[in-house]
């Protein structure tokens, strides 16, 4: 039985009626990751030996009928940007910390092994998260990420390897990290679902930190469905991440049919380059079939600048030691070896302003999303950038992503899906941007958009 | 460039130009440039008096 591009949920009930063995499934993904997984410029590390064992302590305890739920049993991989004890080394994407291994596993790691889910490898990512500002995919010491839908076009980062991974039918879920654009952009352009929690839903205990008050870890899979379903067994308070909310978290998959009511902010879709453009145009036509779409206006304030001052004094500071000590020296993209230091440039009291506004556009974005569920729009404003190519980075400031500027500054939850396709045949993803702690709901949307459609049922070239 | 970023251009020079080659810095001071246009834009922003910095700073107790 191929497992490949099968949902957490069909694995399940095929472990659950005997069809498939967690052992099989495990050494079926670690193959993947040995083989497809290395030409994409995925992996990192496999984790076999670890995988095994806890692919047959899940068989054995589902034989016993001890159910851990619905991960039990089911492979995943996670960024390296999650701390893994035994020997298994965390390397951040980065050549200077390849060798680098920590005493224990990040919690995220922890709650998974908690809920019988199988660790089967640590995924290839933008060195250190992307915050020393690359401008090119060749960014990391495992390679450029490649895209599942072509091995000319990137996977995305900073997420690279869990987006290819799931893309490419390799996983059935991953974990990545977000602290601007890291998971709905290579969900986008690896063709699959990708969910960015509310900041404080997940503890970042164990992951590396890129700026404080933005980093967010979430789930790329195949369905929103599924994002769902590994939310409910990450989140939660953790004592040791202060940042953690104590609100309970339970996944609502059952929830039937409703009318949404959808907000498009007036500018974001005509700022995306014409071929997503078009296709986020069709989907906002077929989203009027689940419910309203109404325009509407933000007041006019620099939400980009002042994210990119929050993350780029954060980041910073995170990697001081290693940017005044020259350390940068030993990373892959020749502009992440320069542009760290361009950031003692911004003064501590614009950092400071930038805060403040944030409470300000927290305020007024709360406001707008009162009124609907969700607000929608491109998950990235450009198609898989070419591997050879300088890409137009929103972080640089090179093509508008206000809606990732906003919500990311402001913590707030969204899910992105496929929606369509270029000419060229690469992914376009659409986003369903929440209110705080509004997981459910736009789970909800986007379950409703992915029952309507079939574009995430399609499939990147053998 | 603005004078603001020819100055913090030159700090960063004076900090760090002995690592850099010619190529290097101009790339830096281009992004110097991009910061002090960002930073405008943020200084130009309208804010209340009484917003505060939305960050979290919590007084510690270890008995609380």
């Amino acid at each position: 039985m191929s497992v490949a591009f099968r949902t957490i949920r069909e694995l399940g009930a095929d472990i659950r009626a005997g069809r498939l063995s967690p052992v099989a499934l495990a050494e079926a993904c670690l193959r993947g990751l040995e083989t497809a997984g290395r030409r994409l410029n995925a992996v990192v590390t496999t984790t076999r030996g670890r995988a095994l064992e806890q692919a047959a302590r899940a068989e054995g305890e589902l034989a016993a009928g001890h159910d851990r739920g619905p991960l039990h049993g089911i492979p995943y991989g996670v960024k390296d940007l999650l701390a893994t004890g035994g020997g298994i080394p965390t390397t951040w994407g980065a050549a200077p910390f390849r060798e680098r291994c920590f005493d224990e596993d990040a919690t995220v790691i922890r709650r998974l092994d908690e809920a019988g889910a199988v660790l089967v490898g640590k995924l290839a990512m933008v060195e250190l998260a992307g915050g020393m500002g690359y401008r090119q995919p060749n960014a990391s010491f495992t390679g450029p990420g490649v895209s599942p839908w072509s091995a000319a076009a990137w996977s995305g980062g900073s997420s690279s390897g869990s987006g290819s991974a799931v893309g490419a039918g390799l996983l059935p879920f991953a974990i990545g990290s977000e602290t601007w654009g890291s998971i709905l952009g290579p969900a986008t352009y690896c063709g699959v679902s990708g969910l960015r929690p509310t900041y404080g839903r997940v503890s970042r205990h164990g992951a590396m930190p890129l700026a404080w008050t933005l980093d967010k870890l979430g789930p790329l899979a195949l369905t929103a469905d599924d994002c769902g379903l590994v939310l409910e067994a990450i989140a939660g308070h953790d004592p040791r991440d202060p940042t953690t909310s104590d609100r309970p978290y339970r996944y609502d998959g059952t929830a039937g049919e409703r009318r949404f009511r959808f907000a498009v902010v007036r500018g974001t879709v005509e700022a995306a380059e014409p071929a997503v453009r078009a296709s986020v145009t069709r989907a906002l036509d077929t989203l009027r079939a689940l419910g309203s779409v109404e325009e509407t206006v933000l007041p006019d304030r620099p939400y980009e600048p002042m994210a990119r001052v929050i993350l780029w004094v954060e980041g910073a500071a995170a990697f001081q030691d290693l940017v005044e000590g020259g350390g940068i020296a030993g990373l892959t993209a020749p502009e992440d070896r320069i542009t760290p230091y361009a950031r003692d440039a911004i003064l501590a009291k614009d950092y400071v302003r930038a805060l403040r506004l944030r409470g300000v556009v927290a305020r007024e974005i709360d406001a707008v999303l009162g009124r609907f569920d969700a607000i929608v729009g491109p998950s990235r404003g450009v198609a898989g950038p070419r591997l050879d190519a300088e890409f137009r980075s929103a972080i640089r400031g090179g093509v508008p992503d206000v809606l990732g500027a906003i919500g990311n500054a402001a913590g707030l939850p969204a899910v992105g899906v496929p929606c369509g396709f270029t000419d060229d045949g690469l992914p376009v993803g659409l986003q369903f941007l929440g209110r705080a702690w509004e997981e459910n709901t736009i789970l909800a949307a986007a379950r409703a958009w992915q029952a309507h459609t079939d574009w995430h049922r399609r499939r990147p070239p053998p | 460039m603005t004078d603001e970023a020819e100055i913090l251009f030159a700090l960063i020079r004076a900090r760090y130009g002995a690592r850099l080659d010619p190529a290097q810095l101009e790339d830096v001071r281009a992004t110097v440039a991009g910061i002090v246009r960002d930073v405008a834009a943020l200084r130009a922003a309208s804010i209340p008096d009484g917003a505060e910095p939305a960050q979290p700073f919590v007084p510690y107790r270890s008995d609380a």
